[in-house]
């Protein structure tokens, strides 16, 4: 007779054994499983909502499969890429290569849950996670390849993490240390909980509710059910955490705080762009920053409450990012166009520029008097006036541009010296995540130290893109030709 | 006489750049390198014309200074600031 699924849930899930041969220590050291001072019984708490069985897990995504393909099939067939806005079309590009391999980063993540998770119902849940992750690694890819006939910079979906393009870089500096470096634990709260349960949102449902409304529906169904996967294996960040709450709050409160942050920058580079300059403005929902407020604040403040978790200490320097990070991101991202593998839009006709004086109080004083005089270059023709002669400074942990957190007023120096070696960030937070564990980042070379030390040749400009993989029928340039400078003429 | 890299932040552009100065230069010429990256293209000529001051921190640096006197780390981060009239 067959059982019933709830007369076996609970023993499949929690299948466990008793190690005899060997050392548990060994088998699950806690460099990989990162329990130091966890008792291990207190992982028999763990518990995560989703009661999925294989054989569900595998109808459920059968389903969805076929749904995404049938899309993708039918809008193939109808030819509606062709018709889309080419701004619109970058913030896939920047999508699908900024993210398409942190989806295959995070099959490892996942299958080390698999492994050294602390508990048979977490191992249990990662072995979904890890079919999830190598799913959306396929669609990303499966996506760019049809699309390459179109235009040769879906190539990037999977050459992106190939090459030492800087955007790139500072996203696999993120990921390779709160995916691949991280113990379970850790990564649980930096990946699961912060981005997947968090961060993620911006990008598969804000960007997925603006590419509908752009009308690409097909990235947009793409999107949408990828997201359906982050829900569910995202879960296993909050178990985690309360059990690491009864035991070392404080481990739990520095690792959120710094994965917060980190996680933040990260998303003012991908998504802030992508929202508030590249999405035609007439198809636009919310705002970053608005998004931001309603997904990311909110959820992280309820989060932080109700575990018992103070805000960060840098709560009201991260509400100010908001508004001017993703601002400075973008100019810095548009005026290095030479060194994107996508075409930016400035977003900043006289009809953008309203817009984001209207969703940002602070813009035009913050920015305006910049895009001002480039205005000003683009009218009189001016172009090398326009373009960058040398490299960006960039920071010791996020690897973005120094001064890219803060309106141009507010940028200083922030530094450290650890082990005779000065090391420079884009804020006084990004300093503080540094300072709390000083050799996870030292000695990581950014683009530019290896600049300076003659990895790169030759050295100026020309050689640091030939580096970077940058070829002539990628290389970014404004994706209007300019058009909206000249708006400013006639007005 | 020696090339040597500085982080040049010229007040008023958003982020600061990698500058390629000499230890021979003045804190002039460093300040017109910095100033090169960003003046008239970020960040309007100043009023006075281009004539700056050079800070590193709080410090401002006389303008006949040579770099290589002051004892920096490379990628020592400088401010370029419009000299004020007066």
């Amino acid at each position: 007779m067959l059982l019933n699924r709830d007369d076996w849930y609970e023993t499949s899930r929690d299948l466990d054994w008793t190690l005899s041969y060997v050392d548990p220590a060994e088998a699950f050291p806690t460099s990989w499983s990162g329990t130091d001072g966890v008792p291990a019984e207190a992982w028999q708490k763990w518990e995560e909502p989703f009661r999925v069985s294989y054989r569900d897990y595998v109808r459920i995504q059968h389903e969805k499969e076929a749904g995404v393909k049938a899309v993708s099939s039918a809008l193939g067939r109808a030819g509606l890429f062709e018709k889309l806005d080419p701004a619109h079309v970058a913030a896939s590009q920047l999508h699908m290569g900024g993210t398409c391999m942190v989806e295959h980063m995070a099959v490892t993540m996942q299958s080390r849950f698999c492994r050294f998770a602390p508990t048979p119902k977490w191992r249990n849940l990662g072995v979904f996670g890890m079919l999830d992750e190598t799913r959306h690694a396929q669609l990303d890819m499966r996506f760019g390849h049809e699309l390459l006939k179109a235009d040769p910079r879906f190539d990037w979906t999977l050459k992106a993490f190939h090459t030492n393009e800087w955007g790139i870089v500072a996203v696999k500096a993120l990921f390779d240390d709160i995916m691949l470096n991280a113990d379970c634990v850790e990564a649980a709260l930096a990946t699961s909980l912060t981005v997947e349960h968090g961060f993620t949102n911006v990008q598969f449902v804000a960007l997925a509710s603006d590419a509908m409304a752009a009308g690409d529906i097909n990235w947009s169904n793409l999107l949408s059910s990828i997201q359906t996967d982050e829900a569910r294996h995202a879960q296993q960040g909050f178990p985690t955490l309360e059990v690491l709450m009864e035991h070392d709050p404080a481990r739990a409160q520095t690792a959120l705080d710094v994965a917060f942050w980190r996680s933040t920058r990260l998303f003012q580079t991908l998504t802030g762009p992508a929202m508030d300059y590249y999405t035609p403005l007439e198809k636009r929902k919310l705002s970053f920053k608005e998004f931001m407020l309603e997904w990311i604040v909110n959820h992280h403040e309820r989060i932080l409450e109700d575990y018992g978790l103070k805000k960060p200490w840098y709560w009201d320097e991260f509400m100010r990012s908001l508004e001017t990070g993703h601002h400075s991101m973008h100019l810095g991202m548009w005026w290095f166009r030479p060194t994107l593998f996508w075409k930016p839009n400035a977003g900043v006709s006289p009809d953008e520029r309203a817009w984001l004086r209207e969703k940002y109080p602070t813009w035009e004083a913050d920015f305006g008097g910049i895009w001002d005089q480039i205005i000003a270059n683009v009218q009189a023709g001016d172009m090398a006036a326009t373009l960058p002669e040398t490299l960006p400074v960039l920071c010791a942990v996020t690897n973005l541009p120094l001064g890219g957190a803060c309106a141009p007023h507010e940028v200083m120096d922030h530094k450290t010296v650890y082990n005779g070696r000065t090391y420079r960030f884009d804020s006084n937070i990004s300093k503080w995540c540094f300072d709390q564990d000083p050799a996870r980042y030292a000695g990581h070379n950014t683009v530019v130290d290896r600049f300076l030390l003659g990895e790169i040749q030759p050295m100026d400009l020309g050689g640091a893109l030939a580096w970077m993989g940058l070829t002539p029928d990628v290389m970014g340039d404004d994706v209007y030709s300019y058009a909206w400078a000249k708006e400013y003429a006639q007005a | 006489m020696a090339m040597f890299p500085i982080t040049g932040y010229c007040v008023g552009d958003h982020i600061p750049h990698l500058v390629a100065v000499d230890t021979e230069d003045t804190m002039d010429q460093v300040a017109a390198k910095v100033a090169h990256h960003s003046v008239g293209k970020k960040v309007p000529m100043p009023a006075g014309g281009p004539v700056y001051d050079v800070f590193i921190g709080e410090q401002k640096i006389a303008a006949d200074v040579t770099l290589g006197s002051l004892g920096i780390e490379p990628m020592e981060w400088v401010d370029v600031r419009p000299r004020e009239a007066g």
